[in-house]
Formats: structure tokens, C-alpha cells, sequence
């Protein structure tokens, strides 16, 4: 087969069981590949809302792109699709690194897993051997241990992909992790793994990828370097990563600070992928498999009391949630906590966030010295923000037992009104570092996001109009350039669902979202060439679209089985009740009124109930969902 | 003027895409196992060294060829392999000083970079700038060696830890 492997590889950890099914030509047509291939997979096996996060019919399904394993710049990305612990809800997590490619390279488009092994396993593929093995000596153990012995015991060409301790633990912010210092880290997807009994799985590949048609092929992935190369975004990425924006971000007053009470900061720089570069924390630029890009980081702390430590990192999430929010200005208190998580397989953006309200719990008096073991929380303090990140890994303690369940959870345990400053909507997943108050794409496609208030199903940043490609975009979309600006209101139905789209169909090849809403280089219509050239499957830019349209539509519908509606569509309470304290937005809310009037026009424009937020029996079939429709009208949740 | 490779590790970002290149215009599909450069990685420390055939001076993997199976360009420097004659003993890969050399995983026989005639084809992939094809003078080719024992120390290092 061309592009896509051909195979989906299954394996049942309850009974010990493991298989191939041909790929679905129609599949390959409807879906196109990873996430979207993924979210089809999960709807047919765990549709039925009885199937919670925890439930062993509950799957996990991993996937590189239709094109991963090519010289399609950036092509290297694995989404992993499951119901999520954290939300209990529809999870698709995308990371980077090197294991998506050698599972290609393997011969699998997809694997999926399903059951519950009886004591802690791992699986191990080399091409077509699959074993479930014993990880006794592996669990307990954190990422370093957990590569280093897979790699002693299948070679150090193998790739890894695991949980850590805090997935042990049950942890709700706990992350997947690949080659080490990348991870599927949002919605708790490493609790599913840790529940089945997985620890890890090792991987070693040695089958071509083939294309139909190379040198047409060879020729778009070219066009799509070229684009890159020149692409100020990416060019930065590569000088500084993603925390390279942090600057023009502080500046626009949109950082988020002690637990978004602050949009400013005074002294940024050390907290910045400008410092990381010139202080010397910098030692390698690093690329996901495939990448021209290589915006990833590999940070060591070279001398002084903390000499010693190394990880990969940190990116502008991290040194917003461990840095900014916590009010920890300080390049090497970042870089140590960041070391922590990955070491421990926590989601930094929730690791942060749940700190965060653990700090402002505590000076508010909710929280009390009782509660916290007896440390004194406060913003800016390093020790005991690291002593928080290993109680929550780790479940230690009253307060680790408190925070290791995420705020969904210890808001409704604590009471009082500590939910109005937990940074997390009603779905339940902490936010990324994005100030939506004074971004309106980004806060309606954040309420919208199926997996909570998050930047990674659909990224908006075209809305500031920061270049003139950004400013183009939003033209295209919106028919007016003057919309290139993030305070309006108007419009950003349409600006997110473009996104939506493109971001899918992004994914669904295994392109770096970076490649098409951060950078300009990657897009609808040589992303449809480009998988033409791979498969010989023919589709116009609006028909690769629609393609992203239907898996957008079957993840809304997988939400709407666990009864979601458009009151889960909301925004975190203070976000839409507190203005912003500074700069040009000063005041700013995400008030219920505005945003139900951008819900309004998003949810009109999609086709979907104004009440409910459901999807219509018509849109489903207009996008060939007739069985889903069905499904949704036998349980009752058309509208 | 002609032309030379010069490959600086601190720039590589480890993305494979010269592998996949290489495995593309050799063979006409994707496979970093079939490219004739290498990137070997050490995860841990997010580290890629660059492997491919240096066209060096001393070419041990001539002489040391039971089949006489390769033979060098003496003025381009590059090692030609014999497919007939090769027998897939993998000697030429012990040998090689720059662990330049790989057998090919389907074949067996030896694959080793030709540069592409003269315009290698993994050098437009690599954006980073790990690797650039420069005219050939006095100071890039001190550059390259400098730049090469570098990259043998970080290599052999690695090779003394694993061991």
C-alpha cells in the first residue's frame, strides 16, 4: 500500500490475544489517517456511554500520520486516542519524538489496545513479532530508568513510548511519554495505560514507507520546506522554540501570571527561550522525527547548587504553567521543575495549573498548612512548588492526594469557592497558558474544544494577524483582512472552524500543527496534493476540508453519548467574571454574554442545535455520520 | 572548484530527513535503515551523530576487502562498491575509521554514500544546515577535519559508555 502501511495492529491485554486487520479503503478516504482514523476506531468500539475511562472495554489507540515516514517536513507526529480520565470524555493527545515513525516503520498505521493485562506489562514490536511481556522490572520505575532498560534489552535503535510513576499513581495530569522528553501529556491518557497494566511499549521497525507517486511527492514535500525555511515563525521556533514568543506575548499583556490574577510581567527575560539560548542553558536544538523545523529544546544546568540537571524543555507552556504562574521567575527553577515532570510523566501545562490553585487556595486560607503536610505555599517559591509537583506525582500525603485528581475533582472536594479560581471549564481540563479575555478565537475555540479549554485541537493564533500570511489567512476566511485582530467578536465562528479543519486534516497526515497554524508552510491545499501524490487517493483542498469537518463532527458526537451539551461549552470562571488587570484589554472578561453570542453564530454556522449544541440528524448524513446519527437517536441525543 | 561535504554535528537536530532522502533517491522509497548517511541517536541526551563516508584519505575498506569488491576515485575521493563481487562479509563496515559504512538490509551488500554524482541529495533536506556542500579550500577542509574529530570523540565516547 501506498502512504499508509496498510495494517492496524490489535492487542488484547485481557486475553492475551493479538492481531492485524487490513486498513479500510474507505477509511483511508473518509478519515485520511492518525487522529481521524482514530477518533473512527474509538467510536465503534466505545460508543456505548457505559465505557468509562477506567472501564477495561475502554481502548487506546496510537497512530503516526498518513504520511509519517516521509520527507514531508514535520511529518513525524503520533495521535493517541482513549476516553480521557480527566474529563471523562472524548481524549485525543498528539506528541512528537521518534516512536510514531517506528511504528510505520514497522508495518502498523495504527495500534490498538484493548483489555486489562492481569499484572504490570509492556508490549514489544518488531515488525510482525508482538509480544505482551512482564514489566515488573519497569514499573516504579521513572522515564530515564524506563528507557534505559528497554533500550538494554531491545537495542538502542528501539524507540519507547510510557508511563511514568504519576501514571502509576492513577494521576489525572499524568502524560504519555515517547523518546523520552515528549508526551501526549493532556486529559490523563496515562492513567488509561496505567489502569490496563501497561507500563510501556518498545518498538523496532525496519519496513519501507512507500509512495505512488515519488518524485511528484518529492517535489510537494520540497515546496512545503521551502515554505518553512522562509517562514519567520518557524525560523524562530528553530532559534528559540516555542518559548521564543514569550516576550511579544508579556507584551500584549496576554501572559498569564499567578494563576491568571496577571497578563504582565516586570522581567520576563529569564523565563524565555531568548535566555535559554544566550545563558547557556541551550545545549541542542532538537527535531521530532522528520523535522526541518526542530523546535524542541535539550536544557542542562551546567554549574551552581543545581549543576546536573538536564531535560528536554522547557517550552513556552511550561515556563508559563511552572514559571509565570506559579510566579516563578527564574530560568533554573522552571528548568528543575520541568526535569521533574518529565522524570515523573506529569503534564506540565496541568502539573502548573493545579499549583497554581494550590498557591491561591493556601494565601486565600482555604487551604491550610493541615492540608498542605505543612508547607507554606506562596507564589515564587521553587522548593515547595517542587515538593507540590512529587506529592501530586507521587499521591503523598493529604495534599498529594488532593491535587493528584486534577481541579475537577478537589474543587468539589474543597468546596468553599475555590472553583472560581480553578482554571478549568466545565469539562474539566486544566488551560493552557493562552489569555483568552483578550483573544476571541481562541476563547470560543477553547469553550468549544471537545477535550477541554485547551490550544491543542484547533490553534487560532492567525487571529492576531502577527504576519502577513496570518493576516491572508484571516482575509480568506473572513472575506475582510481588518478581522486580523483578537479584541473582535465578529467572525471567529468562521476563524474556528477553519482552523478546526485544518488542524485535523493537519494531524490526520501527521503533520506538526506548528506546520499549518503557527507557521505557514503546510496547508489545506498542498496537504490534498501531497496525499495524492502518497496514496493516489484524489481530493481537492475543500474535499480534504470536509474530511476534517466529518472527524470533527464524530468527536463532538462521541462527547454527546457522555451527555455533553452546550453548558459544557463554557470557559473557567474567572475568565468570565474577572477582567483582565492590565494593558490595552484591561477589563476584558470572556463574559456568558459574548460568548454565547460567538457560541450562537459557531454553532449555526456548524449546523448544530442552538439549545443543545447537538448536531442535527441532517449534518451528520451530509457528512456520510448516517451511522452515528442513528446511534445518537437510539440513546436520544439528537436534537 | 570542487566541492566537499562538511557535516557539523552542533547543528544536527537528529530529524532524519538526509536518511530519508538518501532512501529515496537510491531506491525510490523511505527507510532511514537503506540511506547511506546515518543518523545514530542517543535519546537521552536528544543527541544525532551524523555517519556517512568521508572519502578519507586512508579508505582501510579498500584494502581491507577480502573481494576487492571496492574501488576509489582518485580524484573525487568516493568508494565505489561492486555488487557483484560484494559478499555481504561486512568487513569494509569494521574497518571504516568514520563507521561510514552499513549493509544493506535487504541485500547485504555494503552501501556507502557516493555523494549523488556531486550534488547530494540529503544536503537540500537538512535546513538546519548540519550538513553543506562547500567549495573545496584550505580553511573548510580544516574545518571538516576539525569538525569530524569531534564527532568521532563524542562517538567513541558513546560507544565506551555502552560497553
Amino acid at each position: 500500500m501506498y502512504g499508509h502501511q496498510g495494517k492496524i495492529l490489535h492487542v488484547d491485554l485481557s486475553k492475551n490475544k493479538i492481531w492485524t486487520q487490513d486498513l479500510p479503503e474507505e477509511w483511508r478516504k473518509l478519515y485520511v489517517g492518525s487522529r481521524g482514523i482514530n477518533a473512527r476506531i474509538l467510536w465503534d468500539y466505545c460508543k456505548d456511554p457505559e465505557i468509562t475511562w477506567d472501564d477495561p472495554r475502554n481502548i487506546l489507540v496510537y497512530a503516526p500520520g498518513a504520511v509519517t515516514g516521509t520527507t514531508a517536513p514535520a511529518s513525524g507526529r503520533t495521535s493517541v486516542t482513549t476516553v480521557g480520565c480527566t474529563t471523562g470524555l472524548y481524549l485525543k493527545s498528539n506528541t512528537g519524538g521518534h516512536w510514531g515513525a517506528e511504528l510505520k516503520f514497522a508495518g502498523y498505521d495504527h495500534l490498538v489496545v484493548h483489555g486489562v493485562a492481569d499484572k504490570p506489562s509492556y508490549i514489544f514490536i518488531e515488525d510482525d513479532q508482538v509480544e505482551i511481556l512482564d514489566a515488573k522490572d519497569l514499573w516504579g520505575k521513572d522515564m530515564i530508568q524506563t528507557d534505559a532498560l528497554l533500550k538494554k534489552w531491545h537495542g538502542e535503535d528501539s524507540r519507547g513510548l510510557y508511563i511514568g510513576p504519576a501514571g502509576e499513581n492513577l494521576v489525572r495530569g499524568a502524560s504519555i511519554q515517547c523518546s523520552l522528553y515528549h508526551a501526549a501529556g493532556r486529559g490523563g491518557g496515562a492513567a488509561v495505560m496505567a489502569k490496563k497494566n501497561l507500563k510501556a511499549i518498545s518498538v523496532k521497525g525496519s519496513k519501507p514507507v512507500r509512495v505512488k507517486d515519488a518524485k511528484r511527492f518529492a517535489k510537494i514535500a520540497k515546496e512545503m520546506r521551502d515554505l518553512l525555511k522562509a517562514d519567520s515563525g518557524a525560523v524562530s521556533l528553530h532559534q528559540f522554540g516555542s518559548s521564543g514568543s514569550i516576550a511579544a506575548v508579556n507584551e500584549l499583556h496576554a501572559f498569564p501570571g499567578r494563576n491568571w490574577q496577571t497578563g504582565y510581567t516586570e522581567n520576563v527575560y529569564p523565563i524565555s527561550g531568548q535566555c535559554l539560548v544566550e545563558k547557556g542553558y541551550l545545549k541542542r536544538r532538537v527535531a521530532c522525527f522528520a523535522c526541518t523545523i526542530g523546535c524542541h529544546r535539550y536544557s542542562t544546568i551546567d554549574s551552581g547548587p543545581n549543576a546536573g540537571i538536564a531535560s528536554g524543555g522547557p517550552e513556552y507552556e511550561t515556563f508559563g504553567a511552572l514559571g509565570n504562574g506559579p510566579g516563578v521567575i527564574d530560568t533554573e527553577g522552571v528548568i528543575m521543575a520541568n526535569e521533574f515532570c518529565n522524570r515523573l510523566g506529569m503534564d506540565t501545562i496541568t502539573a502548573g495549573g493545579v499549583a497554581q490553585w494550590a498557591i491561591e487556595s493556601y494565601e486565600r486560607g482555604v487551604l491550610t498548612k493541615d492540608d498542605t503536610d505543612g508547607l507554606e505555599l506562596g507564589w515564587g517559591k521553587i522548593p515547595e512548588l517542587l515538593k507540590t509537583i512529587e506529592a501530586m506525582a507521587l499521591r503523598k500525603g493529604k495534599l498529594g492526594n488532593l491535587l493528584a485528581d486534577g481541579l475537577k475533582i478537589a474543587t468539589k472536594k474543597v468546596g468553599q469557592d475555590s472553583y472560581k479560581w480553578a482554571i478549568i471549564n466545565a469539562k474539566g481540563l486544566e488551560q493552557s497558558n493562552v489569555e483568552t479575555r483578550s483573544a476571541k478565537a481562541y476563547a470560543l475555540a477553547f469553550a468549544v474544544n471537545p477535550r477541554g479549554n485547551d490550544h491543542l485541537m484547533t490553534e487560532t493564533f492567525a487571529e492576531f494577524g502577527a504576519s502577513p500570511e496570518a493576516v491572508a489567512l484571516v482575509e480568506k476566511v473572513t472575506g475582510d483582512k481588518k478581522w486580523a485582530a483578537p479584541h473582535f467578536t465578529e467572525h471567529r465562528a468562521e476563524i474556528v472552524r477553519w482552523h478546526e479543519d485544518c488542524y485535523e486534516i493537519t494531524e490526520a497526515l501527521g503533520f506538526c500543527v506548528f506546520t499549518s497554524t503557527a507557521a505557514y508552510g503546510v496547508n489545506p491545499d498542498n496537504m490534498a496534493r501531497l496525499y495524492d501524490a502518497a496514496t493516489g487517493i484524489s481530493m481537492t483542498e475543500d474535499e480534504m476540508m470536509f474530511t476534517g469537518r466529518r472527524v470533527v463532527t464524530l468527536e463532538k458526537a462521541f462527547n454527546i453519548t457522555r451527555g455533553a451539551t452546550r453548558e459544557h461549552d463554557n470557559l473557567p470562571w474567572r475568565l468570565m467574571n474577572e477582567g483582565a488587570a492590565s494593558g490595552p484589554l484591561k477589563g476584558a472578561m470572556n463574559s456568558q454574554e459574548e460568548l454565547d453570542g460567538m457560541l450562537d453564530l459557531y454553532y449555526a454556522q456548524h449546523e448544530w442545535d442552538l439549545k443543545t449544541s447537538w448536531p442535527y440528524r441532517n449534518t451528520y448524513e451530509k457528512l456520510g455520520l448516517k451511522d452515528v446519527a442513528d446511534y445518537l437517536d437510539k440513546i436520544d441525543r439528537l436534537p | 572548484m570542487a566541492k566537499m561535504l562538511l557535516v557539523d554535528m552542533d547543528k544536527c537536530t537528529g530529524c532524519k530527513q538526509c536518511s530519508l532522502a538518501c532512501s529515496l533517491t537510491k531506491e525510490g522509497l523511505f527507510d532511514p535503515n537503506r540511506g547511506r548517511i546515518k543518523i545514530l541517536k542517543k535519546e537521552v541526551i536528544a543527541l544525532g551523530i551524523p555517519l556517512l563516508c568521508e572519502q578519507c584519505d586512508t579508505y582501510p575498506c579498500v584494502d581491507a576487502c577480502p573481494e576487492g569488491a571496492l574501488t576509489r576515485d582518485e580524484t573525487t575521493g568516493i568508494i565505489t562498491v561492486n555488487a557483484e563481487t560484494c559478499t555481504e562479509c561486512g568487513t569494509c563496515v569494521d574497518v571504516c575509521t568514520y563507521h561510514g559504512i552499513r549493509l544493506h538490509p535487504e541485500t547485504g551488500k555494503a552501501m556507502i554514500c557516493d555523494l549523488c554524482g556531486g550534488d547530494p541529495y540529503c544536503v537540500q533536506h537538512c535546513v538546519p544546515g548540519a550538513l553543506e556542500w562547500v567549495d573545496k579550500t584550505d580553511d573548510t577542509v580544516n574545518k571538516k577535519r576539525k569538525l569530524r574529530s569531534a564527532r568521532m570523540a563524542v562517538y567513541r565516547k558513546l560507544k565506551k559508555e555502552a560497553a
